[in-house]
């Protein structure tokens, strides 16, 4: 029975201020995996202090200069002082405001077409206008797509939680127990610092799994384990060799596995960099698998890390061999 | 590396045309690697996936995703197209009324003028929306090389398991952030000092030692000890503090002072002024709680063997 001391153990995954119902489940370890029971309640303040919220505090209608290094940013590229458009009301994304304004006039446009001219006499001039301010009104409602996959685009949505999954974590008994520590903060860090509301990490056919998840009613809780070996046995995960990233969500194959309200998909293999015949063959060491209720959820840094963190399990043992290190006491 | 060789050999031509694999940032080479991340972006939105040439995997592939490659092909004119669309159409509007013969006078009177103050909202708004991009556009900020000496140090006393996690912090910072320069302090002792090291002025040609005693006794460490929180110097040199870091390179642009539980400090170099981005921060705080746990448990151990030994 493995003993939870790490405080990263009991906390599930609290991102997202929106109350939640959320079970207390408390299983007793039978067979291949051992349920640990979650600590349902939120706790704020584990967060780090200077996490920035994502939704920063906003003062009235005006123009406000402030420090937006919180928003994704390349390597070299950061944001800095910014001028932004704000209502002031939390919670309310102004880089969609745009989009509204585009269906609001449009309507009008139509309503004044229909209702307040007089149909019989419309002047080509004012048909011109109509057209000139139609298009515009198309063009105003793609502008927040576009401006999506700009750089420095707006705040980060707050990750949802979708209806109809439950907490889960679970993890194969066989794993030794630096394994499972290592295993458990992976996973809490994977789920509370990226837009993450479910990990499955496979190593070498071990599992551990965490966040919420949507099996099956007929499962029963002993068996959760060996349900997750059969849909990834039937996807083949374990010959993947590359990463893939699906923005959107992807549209078969990974039904049964997805939990409810999966927009975008991470896979990540754990390739043994020094054994070039075994990864010739086809064979990866394990893989890492994230799923997110936001569609674009991983930006690049998003993605080094999680690269990062799944390098912990790949047993290579670091660039130089141990002798090359100079040792001093 | 083995990224693209073995993947030619075995793979159908069919499939080599128009994939692109992700480069994964494999630490390879630091300085390689470094250069590679360019400020535009590398990286499409969402990879084709390669298929392995057995054939196993059997989920789906990820699409190309054409609006957001483009986007970002083309992110200097995109970000101004809503302006020349916005004052286009207003302009257009006003050619549209002294064409038909209408005076311009903006009353809401007529469906015509009714029509025309609605485009012109929209136009407005495009070019407003326009100037909030221009505005949002990330600055690119130029790397500063340290200039040191490399140096690789790790305490000989330490298992196996304590070494690799030490060293699996480096390359991830090393690799994902504008870290160069790492140091490890714990329990009254330097355990690594790691990447680039100031010169040391008395052996010629060696990196720095890191006094850990004179650091711990330090302003910085301390105020970090009391608050239990991370500290980021965002650019050193306005700091006076940096004096009590000699064992940097003395060019280095930004510092991140992470404490391990209360008996340690992580003490982080980069190359850029404001080089570690806020998710960075949350990264860093996260991985020196696990390394403080991994620490103290070695600490507790090696401690219980004395007292055995005792």
């Amino acid at each position: 029975m493995f003993i939870c001391h790490m405080h990263w153990y009991k906390t599930g995954s609290s991102r997202g201020h929106l109350p939640w119902k959320r079970t207390l489940r408390k299983q007793r370890g039978r067979g291949k995996s051992a349920i640990f029971s979650l600590n349902a309640s939120i706790r704020p303040h584990l967060s780090p202090p200077f996490r920035a919220e994502r939704n920063t505090k906003r003062s009235r209608i005006s123009a406000r200069l402030g420090s937006d290094s919180e928003t994704t940013s390349n390597e070299r590229q950061l944001n800095l002082s910014v001028l932004r458009f704000t209502f002031g009301i939390s919670g309310l994304d102004e880089s969609y405001l745009p989009r509204w304004i585009g269906y609001g006039f449009g309507s009008l446009l139509l309503l004044n077409h229909f209702v307040g001219s007089d149909l019989a006499n419309i002047t080509p001039a004012q048909l011109r206008t109509e057209v000139l301010g139609l298009s515009l009104a198309a063009f105003s409602i793609i502008l927040p797509y576009l401006g999506k996959f700009l750089p420095g685009a707006g705040p980060g949505n707050q990750v949802t939680l979708p209806e109809g999954n439950e907490q889960l974590f679970v993890m194969s008994e066989s794993l030794s127990d630096t394994l499972k520590e290592n295993l458990a903060w992976a996973t809490y860090v994977l789920l509370r610092n990226t837009n993450t509301i479910a990990v499955l990490i496979s190593i070498r056919g071990e599992l551990c799994i965490r966040g919420y998840w949507r099996t099956p009613d007929d499962v029963s809780k002993g068996h959760v384990l060996d349900w997750f070996e059969e849909q990834i046995q039937k996807i083949g995960l374990s010959d993947l060799k590359d990463t893939l990233y699906f923005t959107q969500s992807p549209d078969f194959g990974f039904r049964e596995l997805l939990p409810n309200g999966t927009r975008s998909l991470l896979v990540q293999p754990l390739l043994q960099v020094s054994d070039q015949e075994e990864y010739e063959m086809g064979r990866n060491e394990g893989f890492v698998v994230l799923f997110s209720s936001m569609s674009y959820a991983y930006s690049d840094k998003d993605r080094a890390w999680i690269k990062a963190v799944a390098n912990k399990f790949t047993g290579r043992k670091g660039r130089n061999p141990p002798d090359a290190v100079e040792m001093y006491f | 590396m083995f990224l693209s060789a073995p993947t030619k050999k075995t793979f159908l031509p069919s499939m080599e045309a128009g994939i692109a694999l992700l480069r994964d940032f494999l630490p390879s080479d630091s300085r390689r690697l470094r250069l590679r991340r360019r400020p535009s972006p590398a990286f499409p939105r969402s990879i084709r996936a390669s298929s392995s040439p057995l054939g196993q995997y059997r989920g789906p592939q990820p699409k190309r995703d054409l609006v957001a490659d483009w986007v970002a092909d083309n992110d200097g004119f995109v970000r101004s197209l809503p302006i020349y669309v916005g004052g286009s159409s207003l302009l257009a509007v006003l050619f549209n009324r002294t064409v038909s013969g209408i005076a311009p006078v903006a009353d809401a009177s007529s469906a015509q003028s009714r029509a025309d103050l609605l485009t012109l909202g929209l136009a407005v708004t495009n070019v407003l929306a326009g100037l909030v991009w221009l505005s949002i556009r990330p600055k690119p900020i130029s790397v500063v090389e340290p200039l040191g000496v490399e140096c690789r140090r790790i305490r000989s006393d330490l298992p196996e398991s304590v070494v690799s996690e030490l060293l699996w912090v480096w390359e991830s910072l090393s690799t994902v952030t504008c870290c160069r320069s790492l140091a490890i302090i714990y329990d009254g002792h330097c355990i690594m000092q790691i990447g680039m090291a100031a010169k040391s002025s008395a052996n010629d040609g060696e990196a720095e030692d890191v006094d850990a005693n004179k650091l711990m006794q330090g302003s910085l460490y301390q105020g970090i000890i009391n608050s239990r929180a991370q500290s980021y110097l965002a650019n050193l040199s306005l700091y006076p503090g940096r004096s009590e870091l000699p064992f940097l390179p003395f060019n280095t642009q930004a510092v991140i002072l992470q404490p391990l539980g209360d008996k340690g400090v992580a003490v982080i170099g980069g190359d850029t002024i404001r080089g570690f981005t806020t998710s960075d921060q949350t990264w860093i705080t996260y991985i020196g709680e696990k390394l403080d746990a991994a620490l103290a448990k070695y600490v507790n151990d090696s401690s219980i063997l004395m007292q055995e030994r005792v």
